[in-house]
């Protein structure tokens, strides 16, 4: 085994990665390049890594002709300062003394995190917390000493929340509040639908500040509706647990369906993805459908179903069309 | 290009897409590891000329998965060919029981976070190799073409396309933002998050 250093391999790997972006090589170089190659078993993999890269960074294409590289820089040590310096002074004059490293955590307890459609993103809080938000959705983080408060500001989130007695987390959404200490619950926020929370593990408390009524206590495998406005009532029913678990499928990128319409199936896809599911055949769409399938995968889905209801799927653009 | 042997683009994409962007998770993991004296630049090349050579990868449905097992098996084969292995240095062995995961939903989360962190490891090239690769890369132009525009030899153009790559690579397996440690692996995420803050 030559006593190449890993460095040196990447070097030279990298040389050829180049030789390889500028166009293809000449026969002597091919014959220098398989000698390169066979010299040590590290080599291809090095070359593979680099090629990798080299392949990779086209993408960048995508970034497009006005692209200005100096927008993407890592902000300056300097700027860097001023910000924290700045955030330091609000601090000292809003409480005690918290020093620059509390601070600095404090300004990263806020922030808005956001998913398009078909995407999901888990969201680590520095208190412990994660929140996974489902497709199309938008939340608002703002940490206080005392409170942890999040706004969903549309469509879904997972809140995994950690144990803090004194600090408790709370989520809004629209006009309903919901209270937790340390659980774990969804909360949806769709346009034209009640608030929906649903608790996995723990109890929240779910009410509308602006109303002033009791709270009211939803326990673990619990739903509750939150409809808007003030006369709304806030109702709570138990479901089993293997539903609970199945309304949380989107977490894995999969949507579950037992017994639901295909019109309400389809419905359900539209919040994924942007390929509608047409049905032309009313029969059809009010056939019920069960069975876990990919989120954003509307036309796979249109398909098996079409199998499996005798029905024919046809692909056109931005759509698929289920017919009988 | 022409198939020089055990080399393809095809798998080279699949690599940049599906194995790259775990690297840093795969350093960490490997840091934390007992390497039989190799290191751990040693193990990842090995790692991905495995990945190359192997027949197919269409089986491969969890590919993060599979390049960590891929380089457990580089550090096993590796104590097994010495001849004498002392039972502190054999391998954990969870080496051969890699958590199998669901193929990631985030993927194309990651995608655009990617595209994000791409232009950054743009930004942070030195001065004419960000020149150089801006164009070669983001413009399209060829290297010749660059290298006109740019008033370079072409022999330079290449060349600061090898060091761009470097530190590109650097980038990928030691992550940019921690520079200053470049030989301290950051803490493995929770597996398949992109959590990322969008200020």
């Amino acid at each position: 085994m030559s006593a190449k250093t890993a460095h040196q391999i990447d070097l030279e790997a990298a040389e050829w990665a180049a030789r390889m972006d500028r166009g293809p090589l000449a026969p002597e170089q091919e014959a220098g390049f398989q000698a390169w190659l066979d010299g040590d078993a590290r080599c291809l993999g090095a070359y593979g890594r680099m090629r990798a890269i080299a392949l990779t960074s086209e993408r960048a294409r995508a970034l497009g002709p006005d692209f200005d590289p100096a927008s993407f820089e890592p902000p300056s040590r300097l700027a860097l300062d001023r910000r924290r310096t700045l955030q330091l002074g609000g601090a000292i004059a809003a409480s005690a003394l918290i020093g620059v490293t509390g601070t600095w955590q404090m300004l990263r307890h806020r922030g808005r995190f956001s998913t398009g459609k078909g995407e999901t993103k888990v969201v680590a809080l520095k208190d412990g917390s994660v929140v996974t938000l489902n497709t199309a959705s938008e939340i608002q983080v703002n940490y206080s000493d005392s409170l942890r408060s999040v706004e969903l500001v549309q469509g879904e989130a997972l809140f995994d929340v950690a144990k803090n007695k004194s600090r408790p987390f709370v989520v809004s959404a629209g006009d309903t509040d919901v209270r937790a200490v340390g659980t774990s619950f969804t909360v949806r926020k769709l346009e034209a639908a009640p608030v929906q929370v649903l608790v996995r593990e723990g109890v929240v408390e779910v009410f509308k500040p602006a109303i002033n009524a009791a709270p009211v206590r939803i326990a673990a495998n619990n739903m509750a509706l939150a409809p808007e406005g003030e006369s709304a009532v806030i109702a709570a029913r138990p479901i089993p647990a293997v539903q609970v678990n199945r309304q949380m499928a989107w977490q894995k990128g999969q949507i579950a369906f037992e017994g639901e319409s295909l019109a309400e199936a389809a419905a359900e896809f539209a919040r994924y993805s942007d390929t509608r599911i047409i049905i032309e055949d009313q029969a059809l769409a009010r056939e019920e459908i069960a069975g876990l399938f990919k989120a954003t995968d509307p036309v796979g889905f249109a398909q098996t179903i079409a199998i499996s209801l005798n029905a024919k799927a046809r692909i056109g653009e931005g759509e698929v069309r289920l017919a009988r | 290009m022409a198939e020089v042997s055990g080399v393809s683009d095809e798998r080279a994409v699949w690599l940049g897409r599906f194995v790259l962007p775990h690297e840093l998770q795969l350093r960490a993991w490997l840091s934390r590891r007992s390497l039989g004296g190799l290191e751990i630049d040693d193990v990842i090349q090995e790692t991905y000329t495995r990945l190359f050579q192997a027949e197919s990868v269409a089986h491969v449905h969890d590919a993060k998965s599979y390049a960590f097992q891929v380089a457990g098996s580089v550090v096993i084969d590796h104590l097994r060919r010495r001849k004498v292995v002392s039972i502190s240095s054999m391998p954990d062995l969870d080496y051969l029981e890699v958590v199998s995961e669901e193929p990631s939903p985030e993927r194309q989360v990651i995608d655009r976070d990617e595209l994000t962190r791409l232009a950054q490891m743009i930004a942070r090239l030195p001065g004419k190799i960000r020149d150089v690769f801006t164009l070669r890369r983001v413009h399209g132009l060829s290297q010749r073409e660059v290298a006109a525009r740019l008033g370079l030899a072409e022999s330079t153009v290449e060349k600061h396309m090898a060091r761009g790559f470097l530190i590109l690579s650097e980038q990928y397996g030691h992550g940019g933002k921690t520079l200053s440690h470049p030989s301290n692996p950051k803490p493995v995420q929770r597996p398949g998050t992109t959590g990322k803050q969008e200020r």
